[in-house]
């Protein structure tokens, strides 16, 4: 259905945004809040009207703001369109943004660029809205490189932190290169189909050769923004920036994205099988390598960052897979958990007058007992060790992998006979390895944090934050929990009221999903019963080590694993490869190319070197004009006897 | 039609020279009054060529044309007229005119007077070179700019300001001969004797020369053209100058003039000599390629902020010249709305650099560091000129470079588009890379070195130089399509021209497109062409018979 109020979405948080960035210093505090909140609430709000006004028919609303820009026969409007999946993440981003904006209030009122901060995030929640609502790839993309570039700044707010603007430099540079790709695949499509729309994107005809290059080259795109091997290394950098800008940008939203356009474009990665088993490898092995590193970090906060990481893996393994709905549901659940994780964190670390080293921590539950027990609830929620939110949804993930056909008729050579079947089971099992590592890591931060007794210096006095810090991260814990509704199977709620709100129902041909398991071939209990086993012995792993030895619990491990714990505390070295591999050896060309092409040949061979032989030369030719009248004529006289030869010989 | 109307395109054309005639005239001291009037008349001129932009229908015709007979037995007259293309750089020149003069209010304190004769007789040279219909005309004002500018760099500059001055004069110079050799040429060959022109609209109608004249002709036009742009490895002229040059030229350097060499392959090299264009298209568009990558690494390797946004303009105007050669409407269309993207940005970030030297006297990255600190509003200004420059949407700079990319990749008339589309998007990532690592290094960090020069804010008169920048770079981030309106017809027959020449001998029969068969290469799975469109035959103009 057309609206004409769609734009108000994006377009209230910018608004914002435009306010409190030029005006923001000048405004009363209070005030400066009020906008930076309400507009986010008002766009909420607009979110909301929608849900209660979806056209029977055809839930979906659409409407073109205004034409972008027309050239030859590309046409690319700047149109929105919100159907249940962009409408639920619209809810999500603009109430756990709203939420953030209420904790931020409380966390950045004291630092002096608090007006420049909430600008920032008021521009994010713009951008963000653009890309889950554009309804083309262009439109998308403004979004898309938008957060990119709100995360940059927010990243480098405390920006006379040389090392602080460098890592919200390497978030932007990393997500370019996947930018890149995410233009060559728009180029592609473009080429095939003539059109930039995502609606008809979905419903054109794609040859294989051409879905699978248009499909890889987005996923490259997807792999920078949501960080997943071998583009992930900018987020555990990215924890530089203040932590309610972790929870919203880095965990719960942004990160998200490549998530989400994957789903959006399911009809294009449907048309590719080998890319979207590439989609789930990718994810799997990110899964595992960052639940791996993520056990040996000791910075809250990069815990937070690889377990980030990991369960962004877990997404894509869901969309890899063709089951949209689980990976998609994923990200929701997730956004919930993990945002009250970083906050929580967040507040631990603001209870702590700055502290975010864990081996300096311990013991807080006794000073924070909010944060303490809404940190508990999230942790249980990521690490399913009781049913709620991301029990259901990782477990979903993890079922439709062992089950989905997408594999079935991909071989690894052409024309092989034997099919991919066995890459949905190894899925599974890399996936439940991967639980059960971040069920054992989490549980340790878990530990490391709040049991056993304070490690930290005597003169830092750990305390609660205040109730505007407190209070979203009961709200973030409550829906961690009440979002178990999403996950539940069908056949639990088969003719109750909660039937439309699993998340498979509310999605019901949103996504293409020809080639996903089948529900009567899954059953539940078994894989929940192994989900639970999985999570309570990472439980168990963690408890005996951290909660009965607390730090002692690392060195025990350290002495087992001895060269992996050490590989996996430097993070496996994904950056110095780098660094040795292009980082350096490009910055090293390029100098290069200056001093020998730029300078040496073509200004120094050509430029200079022109005019100097000219001028050498000319200093020879200036030997022959040195006023020796005897010379000139000798020269003269050498040169008329030459012609009269010439002459006597032609005409003889 | 009334006198005004009917001339007005003249008037806006020599109002700056007026203005500089009237500073000439005035008593030389007092430097304030000879600014005064500069920014008065480069105001006027500005408030003169809105209408202009108002009153364009976009048509296939030029605009405003105004003819007088000058010299009728050598077919030479005073012709002007504007088409969209020359439109929007009309437009852009005479909105950077008073933002040069009032940037350099303070910086000049010496030899106002010759300073303001320079920056105003620039401006009418320019605005000529954009103007102007006939070829003699078009030359002259082509070699008018080259005074002034000599000037600016050689009077005004720093230390090595006499070599970059001879060396821009040089370049220049040495490929605008050809070009002149080639105009007579051209001359000599419109007709017979008594019946020659020189006038661009007749000899665009008078189709098209035999190809191995127009190889020859194309490359003396594309020579003078390419040093100006400049296209690697022509490009080294270009650093040196806008080291050396003070501010206000720099600004008009990179904003216009290096324009006027793109602006003279859409205009004159290709369309004369579409044959000659048509071949040699993909090697234009491999040097605009390498010019993106090479210029990119170039910054990379630069200590001085001025020659490192030198560089970027050579990655800039390799974008350009890859989308004009590209030969699709959307690539033309790009890379014309990037001449006036490159000239917002650029001009506005050598502005900003301009005020920073104004401020500290060095050029060099290392002596920076932490001005977003004591300087807010000017890091601010500068952040968002930086992400125009990078091409970040909702900037000018993206849609440009989009358009650019994405009509290239789509191009059937360039060999090897594919690849050129793709390596020339990897100067999406190498902008990033350099110029947020340039904005970190003066504007991010500790304020320890900085703060030794004690730099200043923005004072107000700067801001009214920076936000109309800022305000053109957001608005057409946001609002490109009444640009790309004005642009479409002249675009749309340049690329039509140059992908399907017309024939001289307009008896020959041409089958209508219709019936030719269809290209080998539209066959699936052709070739190296691994995506070709299963488009509608309409979606591209096949070009009409000619009449």
């Amino acid at each position: 259905m057309e609206v004409s109020w769609l734009h108000l979405i994006p377009l209230l948080p910018l608004l914002g945004a435009a306010l409190c960035g030029l005006a923001g210093k000048w405004l009363p505090k209070p005030w400066l809040y009020a906008v930076a909140l309400v507009s986010v609430l008002l766009s909420f709000c607009v979110g909301l009207f929608a849900f209660a006004h979806f056209p029977e028919e055809a839930p979906v609303f659409h409407q073109v703001a205004w034409s972008w820009f027309t050239a030859g026969s590309l046409h690319v409007d700047m149109g929105f369109t919100l159907d249940r999946l962009s409408g639920a993440l619209v809810l999500v981003i603009t109430g756990v943004g709203f939420l953030i904006h209420v904790y931020s209030v409380a966390y950045i009122d004291e630092d002096e660029g608090y007006w420049r901060y909430f600008a920032y995030l008021n521009l994010f929640v713009a951008a963000m809205l653009t890309l889950v609502l554009g309804d083309n790839l262009v439109a998308l993309f403004v979004g898309w490189e938008g957060v990119g570039l709100c995360s940059y700044l927010l990243i480098g707010f405390w920006f006379t932190d040389e090392a602080k603007a460098a890592a919200g430099r390497k978030a932007f540079v990393v997500n370019r290169i996947g930018d890149f790709g995410f233009l060559i695949g728009i180029f592609i499509l473009y080429n095939q189909t003539g059109s930039v729309s995502i609606a008809q994107l979905n419903s054109a005809v794609l040859p294989l050769g051409v879905a699978s290059l248009a499909a890889l080259c987005l996923f490259i795109g997807a792999t920078g923004k949501s960080a997943q091997l071998p583009l992930y290394i900018w987020l555990p950098d990215a924890m530089a920036g203040p932590t309610p800008v972790s929870a919203l940008i880095h965990a719960a939203t942004m990160v998200t994205a490549g998530v989400y356009m994957v789903a959006r474009l399911s009809h294009v990665y449907v048309s590719a099988p080998g890319v979207m088993a590439l989609v789930a490898i990718v994810g799997a092995l990110t899964a595992l390598w960052a639940a791996l590193i993520g056990t040996s970090q000791n910075d809250i906060k990069k815990v937070l960052a690889y377990s980030t990481v990991s369960q962004l893996g877990y997404m894509f393994i869901g969309v890899g897979v063709g089951a949209f709905f689980a990976g998609t549901m994923h990200l929701i659940t997730h956004a919930f958990f993990k945002a009250c994780l970083f906050l929580g964190s967040g507040a631990v670390i603001h209870g702590l007058h700055g502290e975010q080293d864990l081996t300096r921590m311990g013991g807080l539950r006794k000073y924070m007992p909010s944060t303490r027990n809404t940190f508990l609830i999230a942790t249980i929620a990521i690490t399913g060790i009781v049913p709620i939110s991301g029990f259901f949804s990782k477990d979903e993930i993890l079922g439709q992998a062992l089950h989905t056909r997408a594999f079935s008729f991909l071989t690894l050579t052409p024309g092989s006979a034997s099919h991919l079947t066995w890459l949905g089971p190894l899925l599974y099992v890399i996936g439940s390895a991967s639980a059960f590592l971040t069920s054992f890591y989490m549980w340790r931060c878990y530990f490391l944090t709040f049991s056993g007794e304070y490690r930290g210096p005597a003169e830092v006095h750990p305390h609660e934050s205040p109730a505007l810090m407190t209070i979203p991260l009961w709200i973030l814990a409550g829906l961690s929990v009440a979002a178990l509704v999403l996950g539940l199977p069908a056949a639990w709620v088969h003719g109750t009221a909660l039937e439309h709100w699993t998340w498979e129902a509310f999605t019901e041909g949103l996504f293409a999903t020809p080639r996903s398991g089948s529900a009567e071939e899954f059953s539940p209990y078994l894989g929940y019963g192994i989900a639970l086993v999985v999570g309570w012995a990472g439980w168990a792993v963690s408890y005996a080590l951290y909660y009965q030895r607390g730090l002692a619990g690392d060195e025990l491990l350290t002495a087992r694993t001895g060269r992996l714990r050490h590989a996996l505390f430097h993070k496996l070295y994904l950056d110095e490869i780098y660094g040795w591999l292009i980082v350096r050896p490009l910055w090293k060309f390029a100098r290069g190319l200056w001093s020998v092409a730029d300078r040496t040949l073509i200004d120094g061979l050509f430029v200079n070197g022109i005019p100097e032989a000219v001028a050498w030369w000319g200093s020879l030719a200036r030997r022959f004009q040195n006023g020796n009248v005897q010379r000139y004529a000798a020269v003269t006289a050498v040169g008329v006897a030459a012609l009269v030869y010439a002459f006597l010989l032609r005409g003889g | 039609m009334n006198w005004i109307e009917a001339h007005l395109l003249t008037v806006v054309l020599f109002l700056p020279l007026a203005g500089a005639v009237l500073v000439a005239l005035l008593p030389r001291g007092e430097g304030g009054q000879h600014k005064g009037v500069a920014f008065l008349f480069s105001l006027l001129t500005f408030a003169a060529s809105i209408p202009l932009w108002v009153g364009f229908r976009p048509s296939a015709r030029f605009a405003f044309e105004q003819k007088s007979e000058w010299a009728p037995g050598l077919g030479f007259s005073y012709h002007v007229g504007l088409d969209g293309v020359a439109l929007l750089l009309f437009m852009l020149t005479t909105f950077l005119g008073p933002i040069v003069v009032l940037s350099s209010w303070k910086l000049i304190q010496e030899r106002v007077k010759i300073y303001c004769i320079a920056l105003l007789f620039l401006e009418t040279a320019m605005l000529g070179t954009l103007a102007a219909l006939d070829l003699v005309l078009f030359y002259s004002f082509w070699e008018a700019m080259l005074i002034p500018m000599y000037l600016l760099i050689g009077m005004w500059g720093s230390e090595r300001r006499i070599y970059a001055a001879v060396k821009f004069f040089l370049f220049t110079f040495i490929g605008s001969v050809l070009m002149l050799l080639a105009i007579f040429w051209l001359w000599s060959n419109s007709g017979a004797a008594g019946h020659r022109t020189f006038d661009y609209v007749e000899l665009l109608a008078q189709g098209t020369l035999n190809p191995a004249t127009q190889k020859w002709l194309f490359a003396a036009f594309a020579l003078a053209f390419a040093i100006k742009v400049p296209i690697w490895p022509l490009h080294t002229w270009l650093p040196d100058a806008h080291t050396e040059a003070p501010a206000a030229g720099s600004i008009l350097l990179a904003g216009v003039m290096l324009k006027m060499g793109t602006f003279g392959f859409i205009r004159y090299a290709m369309p004369l000599f579409p044959q000659a264009a048509l071949a040699h298209a993909p090697f234009i568009a491999l040097f605009g390629v390498i010019g993106i990558v090479y210029g990119s690494l170039m910054c990379m390797a630069q200590t001085d902020l001025k020659r490192l946004v030198a560089y970027s303009s050579v990655a800039h105007l390799g974008f350009v010249m890859l989308g004009l050669s590209a030969l699709t409407a959307e690539a033309a269309s790009g890379a014309v709305l990037q001449m006036v993207n490159h000239g917002i940005s650029t001009g506005a970030l050598f502005l900003l650099i301009g005020y920073l030297y104004e401020r500290t006297h060095t050029r060099e990255l290392s002596a920076y560091g932490g001005v977003a600190r004591i300087a807010p509003a000017l890091a601010a200004t500068f952040l968002v000129v930086t992400l125009s420059s990078i091409g970040l949407p909702g900037t000018n700079g993206f849609v440009g470079e989009f358009l650019i990319l994405i009509g290239t990749f789509t191009s059937k008339e360039l060999n090897g588009a594919v690849p050129l589309a793709v390596v020339g998007a990897t100067g999406v990532i190498l902008g990033a890379v350099y110029m947020l690592w340039m904005y970190q290094r003066v504007f991010l960090g500790k304020d320890g070195k900085a703060a030794a020069h004690g730099i200043a804010d923005l004072s107000v008169r700067e801001w009214f130089t920076v936000a109309p920048l800022l305000v053109a770079i957001v608005w057409i981030g946001f609002f490109p399509q009444p640009l790309l309106t004005a642009i479409k017809e002249p675009v749309d027959a340049f690329v039509q021209r140059v992908s399907r020449p017309p024939s001289r001998q307009r008896t020959e029969a041409v089958p209508p497109p219709s019936l030719q068969p269809a290209p080998a290469q539209d066959a699936p799975g052709a070739g190296p062409r691994l995506f070709m469109p299963q488009r509608a035959p309409l979606a591209r103009p096949t070009g009409e018979p000619r009449p």
